[in-house]
């Protein structure tokens, strides 16, 4: 046993008969199982932790919580590790935060004996000229940036998220939230009891001993409703609309860390209270703590805190950790009662505690200064919750004011009371939430009084308010006089609250000093906001696992065991090529190929008014296309810009196969559904969106007819069969399928759609079956340079959010005497004004260069007059081949245009006479 | 993530939908271009309740209207189109 | 509440500023003597010649400039909080010219300019720091959006180019340039001089230019009516009492469908929340500012250490600043797929602001139907960068009495007239 660990107590949460060893920068110490990091090298007589952000302060433990602004260390690979709740594990290898060389000897504690110079804001006064010196001056700034490392390397662990519904969520376990979730368990409700802390208990758990037995009592009768979840270890961060709860579970067995997310029915937020640090000078010395910190590090840890102490309390928490000290051998030096008129005014030393002043002046020689002023309320969650929290001056704190009904507070936030009070009334609060939680209309509980405290904030010396950001008293005094006299101002100014500790340490003590700077008490200048989290949450906690489901074609192994470059495209990946787009193109030119095109959007369209609304969403005539026919249509938005496009044939007098781009399918299936629930509900029209129920393969190519006859029963012959119709049929033994005749590579194609667990099978058939025709596949790469030689533009790469309906080649289909359609009069607009840009097939004077999609197109005094939105290598033409959008003025046939490349040089193309670069008449499709 | 009553499903989590913004009549087609525009751009933006449109996208597809306090995020209706209820 | 009693002994009233520098502060820190006052609050005064509604940067950019380059210096900014309290101070702080379109960059190239000598301009270090900024693209679709923003760019002289993944991962090491992430990163869109700024420096920094050469900066003053007469602006009422004036401006950004509609003016905007957030400090490992349009998500490290997030608008209308679940943790899905070596780093704070969002992503900036009332608003998700030349912009109009080049399309009756600007290709997450 170390010099600092005392006898066995009763209420300690360590396993003496296990020893854990760990490195303390380098240096190797031992704990028990249950220590934290903190409690462990308190016990080695280890005292300083860390050094400060802005003036390298040496520190030691203040709070002895999580929250404790003075003791994060860096564990392995981990930053901002909260040494006083973290436990000690096995071969750990903890190191101290931005110290250089050493956290004994830290070179920019210089810092200190310039601090005058640094007041709050001096980066503002400065460093603004000579400007070039500026970004030198930044590197320097940057290297005082406090906290740990992140490794490149850095492995991340696994974290989960969970889903709840609990009845009644209770954040806090101490006795209130203990007394209220077996309550509301025994009202039959559904509990969660989430408690930051390792154990159940609250500020039992170090109490006396009739807190230990309380406790006893409190945990067994827990243990004993099945309906109460208890987490520990686990810490309720926000309260967002209707009570969506984020719960961060830390100690877990097989994952790092979960997040809950839970929808409670009913809140009750009992988090008992924060103690508050007093401000004075020498205030952060290691050494000086507050009294719950003793309480916790003696009857928890059995860590005597320090040989002398002098002791400043005006409470009755103040006074138990007094007694607390004696029986644990620290001699007490001196006890400075508020209550008696006598505070502290200074805390001295160098790298501890070593004399402290009272405010009659007496010295005092001690190691240990504990701090007994106050309490600060937590009512982050309430604040969440649409509270505005009152100060209640003779408690001085705050006190909740009004929540929604289905939030409650209990416990020691709400007032003062002995054990049995707060059990009583956090019993009466479980009841009502559970009542609550089942839909019975609201009753008020009574409220806990509140005691009698002291208003102590800031001695008559100026000391440290936000430990963690180095903000002074002295600095909120500054910032006041020069100015920045609102707390949110004074905040921002000298940063402080907007640490890692988020305000819970040093809020309220802030308000309070810039209150006394601006001279207004604090009931008037009340207004913080509580922002989430509640604790700080890691990023690998929040993202959890990754959900981002990717979407394959039932032909999709083939394609990999074929070696197809994968391409995302969307939520799909597809082929890209299978080694030789240009080898395909050829191909498909020449012989026969086949492509996958699962993933173009279908919707079946049923009912009587489906021509109804198909003449209202497209552009063009759907009224009288007959049975069998197929119709390419392109559909606007109402501001006239081309949303999508694709063909739809009828096949059946009520039945109309609609297809979408595929990454338009989803949008355009919505806006269907818009038009049809909310514009035309009167119309009989039933969809059923079925891109994922048909496998779809285009087979194209002058040889094609001849592969899909040898495996559908369908007559494909030219008189039977048409360009632009559609036929039912069972092709290689399959039935339901549907073939139809379209164009998108511009040569004799049929696109097949078979039910999609068939869709492999056609494919390989297919491709067996025209061996002999020289079949091969095609990728997406191959389909893009063939519709570009055609000249079919693709929305969303040739368009763009501002193309609307003309200009891009299909005026003809815009059939402007409809009476009504989607994007209807803004059509009428644009075509009235003619100045918009127009979409034209362009080819560069040397063949050989290929420019860069989106190059843009310059004219000498317009400037930029239109840029490429396609390009490719032709195979079929042996030259590059273009679509461009260009202004109206220069987009006539024959038109010289510049273009410029990335590279800087400008190339001379001229406008094409179609937007097809090959086949304009479209002979090769008609076949 | 608010949570939604949905008429048909029950009260659902709010990313199951789209926010498909403010109801605005839509004009007929005999408007000229600065009604059509008003009807396409111009929004009311309330700062307190607003009848609007949402769509249960994830769950039946229907199409909701919606009154929300757009300070408190409070509903106080919601009714499915085409339904009295 | 804002009070005006004093229990400490402030510096001098000044008619001339003491200049911040490195020598002032090292005599005021020998002698410990107190600094003269930012700003000084007022009386309201019965009349102005421009009343400015929004103390964020864009209303005391404006009164600056009109100070500054006009002389009009009988202004008076009207904030209802205190200044900054809007977007202004909850926004990423991020700043750049990289847009899509000919007005766009040129716009706010002029903007960054600004920004590049601004802390001299204003005798404050705004402590703008141009790391670069590189907007990261996932598919090819945004990688041609890329090289269309770069070569709109170039052609007007900014410094923009598309870079592939290996030159991406020599700027920013730590992020997963491997096929590993479920989009990956297939080159970035490269912008040296885009950077970071600190946001309340520039509001108190312009504020304290604009209080020195003679406008009244109001704070927790607001604005509760236009008066108006036939269809012409005379004067305002608010929470301190009325003042006549002829000339009104709104600079909001969440309120700017309000304050329009006390003028009886009608906006194309919704507001939309949008949610930030940031982490504890660490030790400097990133440098540029990481843009991903298709992950919706952005990320820089403050000189302080934490790393700044923010992602697209939240998915519905609303005035609440509550903030979401949600949206932590899809931006931690995405940051730590961008980055897979944060993933212990913990999240400190998430906020929101209000961003008034316009159906071509473009501001609004110009006179309106109702003579003497003008609108800065509709900045959406870019109002932040855009504040200097928005407010140089402003004053020059209100000074020369039409709007000049920079912001001629941006007026208010481009949507009917159905000219819109055609940033949406870039606004996908544009920051």
């Amino acid at each position: 046993m170390t010099l600092y660990r005392l006898e066995p107590r009763p209420g300690e949460v360590i396993d003496r008969s296990s020893e854990i060893t760990f490195t303390w920068n380098g240096r190797i110490y031992s704990g028990y199982k249950g220590d934290t990091i903190a409690s462990a090298l308190a016990v080695n007589g280890v005292r300083l932790l860390s050094r400060s952000f802005k003036y390298h302060r040496p520190r030691g433990m203040l709070t002895a919580t999580y929250h404790d602004p003075n003791a994060m260390v860096q564990v392995g690979s981990d930053p901002n590790v909260r040494s006083a709740h973290r436990l000690v594990e096995h071969g750990m290898s903890v190191t101290s935060q931005n110290t250089w060389p050493s956290l004994d000897f830290d070179i920019k504690a210089a810092n200190q004996v310039i601090g005058r110079f640094l007041s709050p804001g001096f980066y503002y006064k400065t460093f603004m000229s000579p400007r070039w010196m500026w970004p030198w001056y930044q590197k320097v700034l940057s290297r005082f940036a406090a906290g740990g490392k992140v490794s490149a390397d850095h492995e991340a662990a696994v974290f989960d998220h969970r889903y709840a519904h609990p009845d009644v969520l209770v954040a806090g376990g101490g006795p209130a939230g203990m007394a209220a979730a077996i309550a509301a368990a025994d009202a039959g409700a559904k509990v969660i009891l989430a408690e930051e802390e390792h154990q159940l208990g609250g500020h039992l758990r170090y109490g006396d001993a009739d807190d230990l037995s309380a406790l006893l009592e409190l945990r067994t009768a827990i243990l004993t409703r099945s309906n109460i979840e208890v987490m520990t270890d686990a810490v309720v961060t926000g309260r967002f609309d209707h009570n969506w709860v984020p719960i961060v579970q830390r100690s877990m067995d097989h994952v790092e860390e979960r997040l809950v997310h839970a929808r409670a029915k009913t809140l009750v937020v009992a988090a008992g209270l924060l103690e508050r640090p007093y401000v004075f000078e020498g205030n952060d010395l290691p050494g000086v703590m507050l009294s719950t910190a003793v309480r916790r590090l003696i009857n928890l840890y059995g860590v005597k805190p320090g040989n002398r102490a002098v002791i400043l309390t005006s409470n009755p928490e103040g006074d138990a950790a007094a007694a607390d000290l004696e029986r644990a051998g620290v001699e007490i030096v001196a006890v400075i009662d508020t209550r008696q008129g006598n505070t502290v005014t200074k805390a001295a030393g160098r790298k501890g505690v070593k004399q402290v002043t009272d405010s009659s002046g007496r010295t005092h020689d001690a190691d240990l200064l504990v701090t007994a002023i106050g309490w600060t309320t937590p009512t982050s969650l309430l604040n969440m919750a649409g509270d505005r929290p009152a100060y209640d001056k003779q408690a001085a704190r705050f006190v909740s004011t009004s929540l929604p009904d289905e939030v409650m507070a209990a416990g020691g936030m709400t007032g003062n009371g002995s054990t049995q009070e707060l059990v009583d009334q956090g019993t009466a609060t479980g009841t009502e939430a559970a009542r609550r939680a089942n839909g019975d209309p609201p009753a008020p509980v009574s409220k806990l009084k509140t005691g009698q405290q002291p208003e102590l904030y800031r001695s008559s010396t100026h000391g440290f308010v936000d430990f963690s950001e180095d903000v002074t008293s002295r600095d909120l005094f500054l910032a006041a006089a020069e100015g920045y006299d609102s707390m949110e101002l004074a905040k921002r100014y000298t940063t402080a609250g907007m640490g890692p500790v988020q305000g819970k340490v040093e809020a309220v003590n802030a308000l309070a000093v810039h209150g006394e700077a601006i001279g207004a008490s604090l009931l008037e200048t009340a207004t913080t906001t509580w922002r989430p989290p509640y604790a700080p949450i890691r990023l690998g906690t929040l993202a959890g696992r990754k959900h981002d489901p990717v979407r394959y074609s039932p032909m999709h192994s083939w394609h990999e065991t074929h070696g197809a470059r994968p391409l995302l495209a969307g939520q799909w990946v597809r082929p890209e090529h299978y080694g030789d787009p240009a080898a395909e193109v050829k191909t498909v030119r020449e012989s026969v190929g086949i492509i996958d095109v699962s993933p173009l959007g279908k919707i079946d369209l049923r009912g009587t008014d489906v021509s109804k609304l198909l003449e209202f969403v497209y552009v063009n005539k759907w009224s009288r296309l007959d049975v069998g026919k197929v119709r390419y249509g392109i559909m606007c938005a109402e501001d006239g810009v081309i949303m999508d496009d694709g063909v739809t044939g009828r096949l059946g007098p009520d039945h109309y196969m609609m297809t979408t781009t595929s990454g338009g399918a989803g949008g355009v299936w919505n806006w269907l559904d818009d038009w049809l629930q909310t514009g035309f509900p009167e119309w009989d029209v039933k969809m059923t969106a079925v891109t994922d129920g048909y496998a779809s393969i285009n087979v194209a190519g002058p040889m094609s007819r001849e592969l899909v006859d040898r495996l559908a029963d369908i007559d494909l012959r030219p008189d039977a069969f048409g360009y632009m119709e559609v036929r039912m049929g069972t092709v290689a033994g399959v039935d339901d399928c549907f073939v139809w005749r379209i164009g998108f590579t511009g040569e004799l194609s049929f696109e097949i759609h078979v039910p999609a667990n068939h869709g492999l099978e056609i494919w390989e058939k297919l491709l067996a079956e025209g061996k002999d025709l020289g079949v091969g596949p095609f990728g997406i790469e191959a389909q893009r340079i063939m519709r570009l030689e055609k000249g079919h533009f693709i929305v969303g790469q040739d368009t763009d959010g501002l193309t609307q309906g003309f200009g891009v080649g299909v005026d003809w289909a815009i059939k402007m005497d409809k009476p009504d359609f989607a994007g209807k009069p803004e059509l009428a607009f644009q075509s009235e004004r003619g100045d918009y840009p127009r979409l034209v097939a362009l080819q560069t004077e040397d063949p050989a260069i290929v420019p860069p999609e989106a190059s843009q197109i310059i004219d000498g005094e317009a400037g930029i007059v239109g840029r490429i939105t396609s390009s490719r290598m032709s195979p079929t033409l042996d030259r590059s081949i273009c679509l461009a959008q260009v202004a109206h003025n220069l987009a006539s046939a024959g038109q010289q245009l510049n273009i410029r490349l990335p590279n800087g040089a400008t190339v001379p193309a001229r406008v094409m006479e179609h937007h097809a670069h090959f086949d304009p008449e479209g002979t090769r499709l008609r076949v | 993530m608010l949570l939604i009553k949905c008429p048909h499903c029950g009260p659902r989590n709010s990313n199951e939908f789209t926010y498909n913004g403010e109801v605005i009549p839509r004009p007929g087609m005999d408007v000229d271009p600065s009604m059509w525009r008003r009807y396409l751009y111009m929004k009311t933006n309330a700062a307190g309740w607003q009848s609007e449109r949402w769509f249960h996208v994830s769950g039946c597809r229907r199409f909701l209207l919606i009154e929300r306090n757009q300070d408190t995020n409070e509903i106080r209706m919601i009714r499915a189109y085409g339904s009295q209820s | 509440m804002y009070r005006y009693g004093r229990a400490v002994k402030r510096g001098p009233d000044m008619t001339r500023q003491q200049r911040f520098s490195a020598w002032s502060l090292f005599t005021h820190g020998l002698r410990k003597t107190p600094w003269p006052t930012v700003w000084e609050p007022h009386a309201l005064q019965s009349s102005y010649d421009v009343v400015i509604v929004g103390g964020g940067i864009h209303g005391l950019a404006t009164a600056y400039y009109l100070a500054r380059n006009h002389g009009i210096t009988k202004v008076a900014v009207l904030e209802k909080s205190y200044i900054g309290s809007g977007g202004s101070g909850r926004n990423t702080t991020i700043i750049r010219s990289n847009y899509l379109t000919t007005e766009g960059s040129r716009f706010y190239d002029r903007s960054v300019k600004l920004y590049e000598h601004l802390a001299a301009d204003l005798n404050f270090n705004v402590m703008f720091e141009q790391r670069g900024h590189m907007t990261l693209a996932h598919t090819d679709s945004s990688l041609r959006t890329m090289r269309w923003r770069a070569e709109v760019n170039k052609f007007e002289g900014i410094d923009s180019d598309v870079i592939d993944p290996d030159e991406i991962k020599k700027l920013a090491p730590y992020l997963d340039v491997s096929d590993h992430p479920r989009y990956p990163i297939l080159g970035a869109l490269w912008h040296p001089p885009g950077g970071i700024v600190r946001h309340d420096a520039v509001v108190w920094g312009y504020a304290r230019a604009a209080a020195a050469l003679g406008v009244h900066v109001h704070q927790e003053t607001e604005l509760l009516g236009i008066d108006i007469e036939s269809e012409n602006v005379v004067g305002v009422q608010t929470s301190r009492g009325p003042i006549s004036t002829p000339t009104v401006i709104n600079c909001t950004a969440g309120w700017a469908s309000l304050i329009s509609a006390m003028a009886g003016v009608t906006l194309p905007i919704t507001t939309r929340p949008l949610q930030a957030a940031v982490t504890e400090p660490v030790k400097h490992f990133l440098h540029p500012v990481i843009v991903s349009g298709s992950l919706h998500t952005y990320v820089s490290q403050t000189a302080r250490g934490e790393l700044v997030f923010g992602a697209s608008v939240d998915p519905f209308a609303s005035y609440s600043t509550m903030g979401s679940l949600e949206f932590a943790t899809g931006l931690a899905n995405h940051v730590v797929e961008l980055m897979p070596a944060v993933s212990n780093m913990r999240l400190l704070r998430q906020w929101a602001g209000l961003c008034d969002m316009t159906p071509d992503f473009g501001p609004i900036i110009g006179p309106t139907p109702v003579e003497g009332f003008y609108v800065d608003v509709g900045w959406g998700t870019y109002g932040f960068k855009a504040g200097p030349v928005a407010g140089e912009s402003v004053a020059d109009m209100i000074a020369n009495g039409r709007p000049g080049r920079l912001i001629e399309s941006f007026g208010l009756d481009r949507f009917e007239k159905g000219t819109l600007t055609a940033e949406k290709g870039a606004a996908a997450v544009g920051h």
